[in-house]
């Protein structure tokens, strides 16, 4: 744990102001020199290797996946959701600030937004790549269907990118100082409040209810699943804004907030276990009613083919991270971003386990049982849009200061740590 | 989606009569000769359920065409109303809107849709892509990448070309058992509204309320 000192900072140490918020301004560092090369390195050669299998996608159609006409959705469309809760989970994370003052999170704000930002950008390519005729894509916008919550998502979607960007901006001229912090607040707080709704009914619960609609497949009709889908995308966005947090602090040679990353690790915990709660009421009800579709995709998840991503991903992972944040573990940063990793792995698991073992049984009895599993392009197309993520994440906080401290702030003094 | 009770022409519908069909595949084999689907994508197939323990086994074929819903729950989940209830009954698909999302091949309870994932009989029969069949009266020409319906979702829709020209469709035509009735529903005098008001009519999943089109008699 850090013996910081706080001082507070002096105008003379303030950020040069910057004409325009989208002018290149010196802020501190996002990475020291040697990771800047080891991380964008990394990046590079994930995005080599994934560049082709993209190219295939884009050139042979959804082919080049394991999907088929009884298993129509797989891989993708859990990256999709995954991603959706990450964006939804990291803007609420970040209304805690900007809307309800929580201001001990302030350090994180900005990081929490782009990363909302980005992780919606890497939802919509993971979906457009599903899509079968990705060159219609946006005809989505043109033709509306009021009963079809996917038409409603592409709007909300559309609106939530447009929100998140304006509250980043408003934030970052707050950070830059190109707006009266009276003003930016409350623009922030205005979009804040108009955000929350947004990413909890239209964003992440939307994308709940385009599951929660279809009566023809068991564990997925129902009015629980909106709720879950919320509350898992409160588990997985803060775990990624701790993560985040925490390496791109020891990137940049920093020593990490273990207190922030533990007044964190409250709000997952908290989350964790209604999440777990849910779980428990969505798995005990088809049981104890003898449901007969309900139990055979339950018994999938749990005794099938992808029991591991149930058993390891959704409860042992899950479970873990609950265990190191409710324990002595939880004074280091290393053990809380253990947690988190875990988490955000885990809900991926989560995410894998709504989309796919619910399609496996035969919608009518006598036909063949599905059995699906990525193809190694799949797989390769996950790693390059995830890698294309960070990078536009990575490019953006070089470019402005997305992770400095408040120049009126009282800020620690960081303390560097062995690079 | 169009109101039932409001169209004045015919409202096509098909009865199946399950003590005829012999389960030779004959009408699976006639929608994939009539409608040129490609590998993957069947209109119709049909379904052999074995009941009961040896001795006393019982197979029943169940053909499953679309069954043309009136409460279609794979039009209500289209986010683009790329598919939707024509007057006449039939769930047709826009093939030059649809998006390929799939949505609506997840939401159908009867698994009757297919996705065309661009595959082809090509390496096995000269001039397989030469041609496609003119479904909902549109002549798409070849077969060919990157063309609609190629990356589109597909299905049974009664052979509607043929009823533009006053034919059944190809599998009532085709079955050897005569098991299927096909006639406008519309007119309480045609065979298959006389049938479809039989005691021994039933229909698939009825529990979901999504009012199909096509009868089976028991």
């Amino acid at each position: 744990m850090s013996t910081a000192t706080t001082t507070p900072r002096t105008p003379t140490q303030s950020p040069a102001k910057p004409k325009h918020w989208w002018s290149y301004a010196p802020h501190e560092p996002f990475l020291t020199r040697r990771n800047r090369v080891l991380w964008y390195g990394f990046l590079l050669l994930v995005l080599a290797i994934g560049a082709w299998p993209v190219l295939n996608r884009l050139i042979n159609g959804v082919a080049v996946t394991d999907l088929t006409s009884q298993m129509p959705w797989g891989a993708w469309v859990a990256f999709y959701i995954y991603f959706v809760g990450l964006s939804a989970g990291a803007f609420l994370l970040s209304s805690l600030i900007y809307v309800f003052g929580m201001h001990q999170f302030e350090k994180i704000g900005r990081a929490a937004l782009l990363s909302a930002i980005v992780s919606m950008g890497v939802a919509l390519a993971f979906i457009g790549l599903d899509l079968g005729r990705v060159d219609r894509a946006l005809i989505t916008l043109v033709y509306f269907h009021w009963t079809s919550p996917l038409s409603w998502e592409v709007r909300f979607y559309t609106m939530y990118v447009v929100l998140l960007t304006a509250e980043l901006v408003f934030a970052l001229m707050l950070q830059r100082r190109t707006m009266a912090p009276a003003k930016a607040h409350t623009w922030m707080r205005i979009l804040g409040i108009v955000g929350v709704p947004l990413a909890i009914f239209g964003v992440h619960g939307g994308t709940g209810t385009i599951f929660a609609v279809v009566k023809a497949r068991g564990m997925w009709f129902g009015g629980l699943f909106p709720i879950v889908f919320v509350v898992s995308a409160v588990v997985s966005g803060t775990a990624l804004v701790m993560a985040i947090h925490y390496w791109q602090a020891r990137g940049a040679g920093k020593r990490p907030d273990t207190k922030l990353m533990q007044q964190l690790s409250v709000v997952l915990i908290g989350a964790i276990f209604v999440d777990l709660g849910l779980m428990f009421y969505e798995f005990i009800v088809p049981i104890l009613s003898f449901e007969h579709h309900d139990k055979s995709i339950m018994a999938i998840m749990a005794l099938g083919p992808y029991a591991w991503s149930f058993w390891v991903f959704q409860i042992g992972f899950l479970v873990a991270a609950l265990v190191i944040c409710m324990s002595p573990l939880k004074r280091s940063a290393g053990w809380l971003v253990t947690a988190a990793m875990l988490v955000v792995v885990g809900i991926l698991g989560v995410r894998f386990n709504i989309v796919v073992p619910p399609l496996v049984p035969p919608v009518i009895e006598g036909y063949p049982v599905n059995d699906y599993f990525p193809t190694l392009t799949e797989w390769l197309v996950c790693a390059f849009l995830c890698a294309g993520g960070a990078l536009a994440y990575s490019l953006v906080s070089e470019w402005q200061p997305i992770h400095d401290p408040d120049p009126d702030e009282h800020v620690d003094e960081h303390e560097e740590v062995a690079a | 989606m169009a109101n039932p009770t409001k169209t004045e022409g015919p409202r096509w519908g098909m009865v199946i009569d399950l003590q005829k069909c012999v389960g030779c595949d004959s009408c699976t084999v006639a929608c994939k000769a009539e409608n040129r689907t490609p590998p993957g994508v069947s209109y119709n197939v049909v379904v052999e359920e074995e009941t009961g323990t040896y001795p006393n086994v019982r197979r029943i074929n169940i053909p499953r065409p679309c069954m043309q819903c009136d409460v279609p729950p794979c039009v209500t989940v289209c986010p683009v109303n790329a598919t939707y209830k024509h007057d006449n009954g039939i769930v047709v698909i826009d093939a030059d809107r649809c998006i390929g999302c799939r949505y609506c091949i997840t939401a159908c309870p009867y698994g009757a849709r297919s996705f065309d994932f661009g595959e082809s009989y090509a390496g096995e029969w000269d001039g397989a892509d030469a041609l496609q069949s003119p479904e909902y009266g549109v002549d798409r020409g070849s077969r060919e990448t990157w063309k609609a319906p190629i990356g589109t979702v597909r299905k049974c829709n009664f052979c509607m070309h043929r009823l533009e020209r006053g034919e059944e469709p190809a599998c009532c035509e085709t079955c050897i058992g005569d098991a299927r009735y096909f006639g406008d529903l519309n007119d309480p005098n045609s065979v298959v509204s006389k049938l479809a008001a039989s005691p021994r009519a039933f229909r698939l999943k009825e529990e979901l309320g999504t009012e199909p089109r096509v009868y089976y008699l028991r």
